[in-house]
């Protein structure tokens, strides 16, 4: 591996990097807001949501960059390689998502909404001063579960073109001949990203354990 | 004894109530006047708890009025439902204390009692402040003030939880069985929180298994059974001289 | 010709795609099943060393990329002189790799078994392969069904990553078509559609498992 290849692979890291947290910025709160046009029973708009979930996460990734950037220039959108990588990435964690937040909505202590209907308080009010704030904490761990996910499944946007850190081992290995060393340490940055996150997402679950009900 | 023409504070009629095709409230009236206390007691399954919480309409009554100080509660004036926001705005002025406290674990004592009266009410924050340490002085907590629910045992949570009830100044206190979660040394300090407020001339209606606090501080008392009052009269008469057979065998389970 | 036309001229090319992708998810689940279920006992072994040894591909393989994980089998292993086909790398790389979450979804059910059922098991005359099989084994799978499942759909989603490395899978073939005729639209519709086609019969598959599971009392609420 030379100096050049190392630096490859940086930059192929960055690329993951910064298209995985634009994605995961934008699928936790547009999950979280069709999660609540799905269980505030909209006449239509939560159908659809139920059917954008259910597509959503029987999609695969690579389906879905794809089907993005060649299709959306159809309909006169010009999209790049990069933006179709986010847009597929965030519209595959934000089905995910969903789903995370409607769990936690619906496995919510009832006894607490009865105490606030009891004392006067309307549906938004307690769902924003009582429910909203325990519910992120419990939906925390399996948010951030997601985002290891999200990560393990960004490669899928090298098939549009976008050098990312599995991609870019590819180009170190065209040059060097030696495919083995770049896949390898890729391996071991993947690890080490994702490692963190699942620490992260352990020490979540337990503090989540500690203040359940 | 209140005077004739007073309204009550409380008028049920009627009320009958059904889950899955089976009928746990079958036509249930009562009347509870100013400064009255009325317990409610029966057996487990005699359909009391389903009773409270058609009250103030936290289970919908399948038919049945119910007023609070000669309004209809959940339904206006034309028989249509009220509104989620028009019915909680009835609710404000019926306290209820639960089973199982129900405080809200992500605040502390005192964000838990000042929490209705700010965001419902609109109260002040200072102002519902001073009225909550008012209140948690007098249920004996003003040093748990800033403690969390998790750290406090079950008699001190139902004392909270009554704090809680009463900062909104309720006409009427409706307790489902307050006691009943408690480990026995506990059940005391609630119970004697509940005797100084009836003596204060607090209008309560109580479901309860604890018979001294009916015995003792009940102008009326009200024996429930498979839906149905059986029996009602004034504690010395029906704790002296059950009339009704059913009475009188749960009086000798519990004495 | 229009472009629903042109597709429905290819459907052989669709339709070998689907086939490929119906393949390795077969092979590769049931693979993925057998080798999670048979590392599941030596998971929780008493000996240190199985244990870590275990652990360290379990974990190591639930924080790779997949692909990674086949571009080491397909691009790496040369090195060693290992030359594998696209196909073969494929089909190892989803069954080696997903063994490893098969094992953890089970240990982690395993764990939470009352240890009275391996016990009474064991006093009886069970031990190793024959009490994982036919005492504890079948009760994890009703337990994990749905997250079974889960993992089933993420088999057949990953079948996709292997047309990087030229698998003519059902996605090779959508993309193929439209590149070919440029028709962008109608192959991916009829891909994507495939795809939660075998999702919902996967859901539907697990809900009637789980049905069998509330009967024997033995479902989670």
């Amino acid at each position: 591996m030379t100096a050049g290849g190392f630096q490859m692979l940086l930059d192929g890291a960055w690329t993951t990097i910064w298209i995985s947290l634009i994605a995961i910025v934008s699928g936790v709160p547009l999950g979280f807001v069709l999660s609540l046009i799905r269980v505030s029973r909209f006449p239509v708009l939560s159908q659809i949501v139920v059917l954008y979930v259910s597509l959503g996460r029987a999609t695969p990734l690579i389906t879905l960059a794809l089907f993005l950037f060649v299709t959306l220039p159809v309909f006169g959108v010009n999209i790049d390689k990069y933006t179709a990588g986010v847009l597929a990435l965030t519209l595959n964690t934000a089905s995910f998502n969903t789903e995370v937040w409607r769990s936690a909505y619906l496995a919510f202590p009832q006894s607490q909404i009865e105490a606030a209907r009891a004392m006067g308080m309307t549906r938004a009010l307690y769902f924003r001063r009582i429910m909203l704030p325990q519910m992120w904490y419990a939906a925390l761990p399996s948010l951030v579960n997601e985002m290891t996910l999200l990560i393990k499944a960004s490669p899928a946007i090298a098939v549009i073109g976008v050098v990312d850190l599995t991609r870019v081992t590819n180009r170190i290995a065209a040059q060097t001949y030696e495919p083995l060393p770049p896949i390898l340490i890729a391996g071991v940055m993947y690890i080490l990203f994702i490692g963190v996150l699942v620490r992260l997402q352990r020490h979540l679950e337990k503090r989540a354990e500690r203040y359940a009900t | 004894m209140p005077a004739p023409e007073e309204v009550p504070v409380l008028q049920v009629d009627d009320i009958s109530k059904s889950f899955d095709g089976v009928e746990v409230v079958r036509n249930v009236s009562l009347q509870i006047h100013s400064g009255e206390t009325i317990s409610i007691l029966g057996p487990s399954g005699s359909g009391k708890s389903t009773l409270l919480r058609c009250i103030n309409w936290l289970e919908k009554p399948d038919r049945g009025d119910v007023y609070l100080a000669g309004k209809r509660v959940g339904r206006k004036e034309d028989g249509q439902l009220m509104s989620d926001r028009e019915l909680a705005s009835v609710r404000t002025q019926m306290g209820m204390v639960f089973q199982s406290f129900n405080l809200w674990p992500h605040f502390t004592v005192l964000q838990n009692v000042i929490e209705a009266p700010v965001h419902v009410l609109g109260m002040s924050k200072d102002d519902a402040v001073v009225r909550a340490e008012q209140l948690l002085e007098k249920v004996g907590l003003e040093a748990k003030r800033d403690a969390y629910p998790y750290s406090l045992s079950g008699g001190q949570k139902q004392r909270v939880a009554i704090a809680r009830a009463l900062a909104m100044e309720p006409t009427v206190m409706l307790f489902d069985e307050p006691t009943s979660s408690l480990d026995p040394e506990l059940v005391g300090e609630v119970l004697s929180v509940m005797r100084d407020l009836a003596a204060e001339g607090m209008t309560m209606l109580v479901v309860t298994h604890e018979m001294s606090f009916a015995r003792d501080v009940c102008q009326e008392v009200m024996f429930m059974n498979d839906g149905q009052v059986v029996e009602r009269s004034t504690p010395e008469k029906f704790f002296s001289n059950p009339q009704t057979d059913r009475a009188q065998r749960f009086l000798t389970r519990y004495e | 010709m229009t472009d629903w036309e042109i597709v429905l001229q290819e459907w052989p090319r669709l339709a070998s795609g689907f086939g490929n992708t119906l393949l390795l998810f077969g092979i590769s689940a049931v693979g993925a099943f057998l080798l999670g279920a048979l590392m599941v006992g030596p998971l929780r072994s008493r000996s240190k060393i199985v244990r870590i040894a275990l652990r360290s591909y379990v974990d190591g393989m639930r924080m790779l990329p997949f692909l990674i994980f086949v571009y080491l089998l397909y691009y790496g292993l040369p090195t060693f002189g290992v030359k594998l086909d696209a196909w073969t790398a494929g089909l190892l790389g989803l069954t080696i790799y997903h063994c490893a979450y098969v094992a953890e979804i089970l240990r982690g059910a395993w764990d939470q078994l009352p240890v009275g059922q391996t016990e009474s098991a064991q006093a009886h005359g069970y031990h190793g392969l024959r009490l994982v099989r036919r005492i504890v084994l079948p009760q994890l799978v009703l337990n994990t069904a749905p997250v079974l499942g889960n993992q089933l759909i993420y088999i057949l989603k990953d079948t996709s990553f292997l047309m990087i490395i030229t698998v003519q899978d059902l996605t090779y073939a959508a993309s193929s078509i439209q590149s070919m005729y440029f028709v962008p639209l109608e192959p991916f519709l009829i891909a994507i559609a495939l795809y939660w086609a075998i999702s919902l019969l996967i859901e539907g598959f697990v809900a009637i498992v789980q049905g069998i599971a509330k009967e024997r009392g033995l479902a989670r609420t």
